[in-house]
């Protein structure tokens, strides 16, 4: 088996009697996009700052490429990154500041001009390269940023939340330009942020992580359809959960009592399902349908709270006998949306394959 | 600093706006005059005593008379032919100039531990860093002309430099701390991680960036050492006086015209090293 490019070992991070980084563990391809997701305070950024030098980890390692970084300085690691804040030399121009990471490595002069002009073309600022940063916009100096840390090419670029101090939609128009770079220059990315969709947007894979831990490693999809723990299922996606009871056991499926009227066979189940124990059953909005009559395997009686129209689906919030919120998103033009009124009584159905059950 | 025009430009042109509505003179009306002749008042209370200097050094009376009967240069030949005022004038420079450099470099290390340090104590340090500003003048005088009397310092060019640092150095720390605390230690870090070792980002990056506190420190530090009088009365001798010592011991014997140039000089000065900041200070800020 050949090593993978950067490995991340078993880090942990303590400051005083906090821990930041419980245990990460992490292996990253060659030229990969991976994303750190999880809230603030999940230990994404520390692992990043371990990354990058910035911090000492407590314990563990990071391996690139078969061999330690830990040894080397940060100034030494050769690694890029590009900051939340923004962090271009106030003093230095656009130009002199994407310079300024060869001019340390005592670059000849010639190379200098080339690597800056071929990274101000790469970001798409060509002619902004006498422009003092602050005479530039948020969007402008964050991609200034990425230019610097991409002109000495390094092997791993890390960026902690760039976008988070933008506003939505100029936002939108960054994470394609970092999509498009990404492909362009075929650069290892390890990718901060608390963003789901963006996230969802930018990465080849995805680690979860939350407090302190990675939760699941896996592309956007495989997140989505198949989340390793409820953590996972609440962050990634819309989803609702009814709480029951595991009422028999067949392998990694369950039967699973939902109220007093339900009993949902054979749901797949994450973790160890144990009759008589708590279990919570996952739904996705758009895997639930509505119907006057139970029609699916699986149908219990809810009654709508309220009906939002999106467009292309529309949006109904029902509530269980159990008051616990069950959303459904019905496609535009579905039939069950028809005629629907607050406070009706009506029937949630799906599919026994399409829920999933965490078990507590 | 790193400012994020899209979201501070709004918010601060609406309270900018609306500042200038309240203060816009021309709705003032006859309260505008009322005004005018305030500022007038106050601008001349300023600036009189310096306009009168200025015309008794050109008097012909050695009474310092005014209105001066008549104008002459006399003042300024005995100032510049008596070598004790040159000498004085030369011993301030070289004070001033020793305890702004020692004031801004030994400032800049301690603002750097005040700033970015988290030891214990910290506060107590930076309250310990200005007392010198608090503490009355004379008080601080007496100390140091007794504690510079065992160690023989007292009289020395080292004494006046270390007696005076301790005065400049409040204004150091609080100039740089202040431009420390505004600048972002993630510039610091983007620089790192650019390839620069720890003291060259330091050097290349924070200190630029931190340029207009250092400047300020430097210009303060200057003029503290400079203008001060009741430490240097304590600490001169016979032979080593800075410029304001000389002005008050020959005020104290004769009331001679000769004190007027020498003042008129000293603002003059002055004036030029506050235009020197302000040009040095637009050419910064680019």
């Amino acid at each position: 088996m050949t090593t993978p490019f950067l490995q991340i070992q078993n880090i942990r991070k303590v400051y005083g009697d906090v821990v930041a980084v419980t245990d990460v563990t992490l292996d990253v391809a060659k030229g990969e996009f991976m994303t750190f997701l999880g809230p603030s305070g999940s230990g994404k950024s520390t692992t990043l700052y371990v990354l990058a030098g910035l911090q000492e980890p407590t314990a563990g390692d990071i391996l690139l490429q078969g061999s330690t970084l830990l040894d080397t300085p940060s100034h030494k690691r050769n690694i890029g990154m590009v900051f939340q804040r923004y962090t271009l030399f106030p003093h230095l121009s656009v130009g002199e500041n994407i310079a300024f990471p060869l001019r340390v490595r005592r670059r000849p002069k010639n190379e200098i001009d080339a690597a800056v002009r071929r990274v101000l073309k790469l970001v798409r600022l060509e002619s902004f390269e006498d422009r003092m940063p602050a005479k530039m916009s948020g969007g402008q100096q964050q991609r200034v940023a990425l230019a610097r840390a991409l002109a000495y090419d390094p092997p791993v670029l890390l960026m902690d939340e760039p976008l988070s101090a933008l506003d939505k939609k100029l936002r939108e128009e960054i994470q394609y330009e970092i999509r498009r770079i990404h492909q362009e220059t075929g650069v290892t990315i390890l990718y901060v942020t608390h963003d789901q969709e963006e996230a969802l947007r930018l990465s080849d894979r995805i680690a979860v992580f939350s407090k302190g831990v990675i939760d699941q490693v896996g592309t956007g999809s495989e997140l989505y359809a198949d989340p390793a723990t409820r953590f996972v299922a609440e962050f990634i996606g819309d989803s609702d959960f009814l709480e029951g009871k595991v009422e028999a056991v067949n392998g990694k499926h369950a039967d699973i009592r939902v109220g007093d009227d339900l009993v949902i066979p054979a749901v797949p189940t994450h973790g160890a399902p144990t009759p008589g124990r708590g279990a919570a059953v996952m739904l996705r909005p758009e895997r639930v349908s509505l119907s006057q009559t139970p029609n699916a395997a699986s149908s219990l009686p809810v009654t709508v709270v309220d009906i939002t129209f999106l467009g292309n689906n529309t949006h109904v919030l029902t509530e269980t006998k159990a008051r616990e919120r069950l959303s459904v998103r019905l496609p535009f033009g579905h039939a069950a949306a028809n005629g629907l009124r607050p406070g009706q009584s009506v029937w949630a159905s799906w599919e026994p394959s399409d829920a999933q059950a965490f078990c507590a | 600093m790193p400012c994020n025009y899209a979201y501070s430009a709004p918010a601060v042109s609406d309270r900018e706006a609306s500042v200038a509505m309240l203060l816009d003179f021309d709705r003032l009306g006859s309260w505008r005059w009322v005004l005018l002749s305030i500022t007038v008042l106050v601008a001349l209370f300023l600036l009189l005593p310096i306009i009168f200097i200025a015309a008794l050094s050109f008097g012909n009376s050695q009474w310092l008379i005014f209105p001066p009967p008549g104008w002459t240069l006399r003042w300024y030949r005995e100032l510049f032919a008596d070598p004790r005022w040159l000498e004085s004038a030369w011993t301030s420079a070289q004070i001033a100039v020793c305890v702004t450099v020692l004031s801004v470099v030994i400032g800049l290390l301690a603002s750097l531990a005040l700033t970015r340090g988290t030891f214990r104590g910290r506060e107590a340090l930076r309250a310990l860093f200005i007392t010198p500003m608090i503490l009355p003048v004379v008080v601080l005088a007496v100390a140091l002309y007794a504690f510079f009397l065992r160690i023989g310092l007292n009289g020395t060019m080292l004494g006046f430099v270390l007696a005076h640092l301790v005065l400049a150095l409040p204004f150091s720390v609080i100039s740089i701390s202040n431009a420390l605390e505004s600048f972002d230690k993630s510039i610091e870090d983007a620089a790192i991680l650019c390839g620069a070792a720890p003291w060259e980002a330091r050097f290349r990056v924070t200190l630029p960036a931190i340029g207009h506190g250092l400047f300020a420190a430097a210009v303060f530090s200057f003029l503290v050492s400079w203008d001060e009088v009741v430490v240097a009365i304590f600490m001169a001798s016979p032979t080593l006086q800075t410029l304001p010592v000389k002005i008050w011991t020959t005020l104290r014997q004769d009331l001679t015209p000769v004190i007027a140039a020498a003042s008129t000089l000293l603002v003059l000065f002055t004036i030029a090293l506050m235009l020197a900041a302000v040009v040095v200070r637009k050419g910064m800020k680019r």
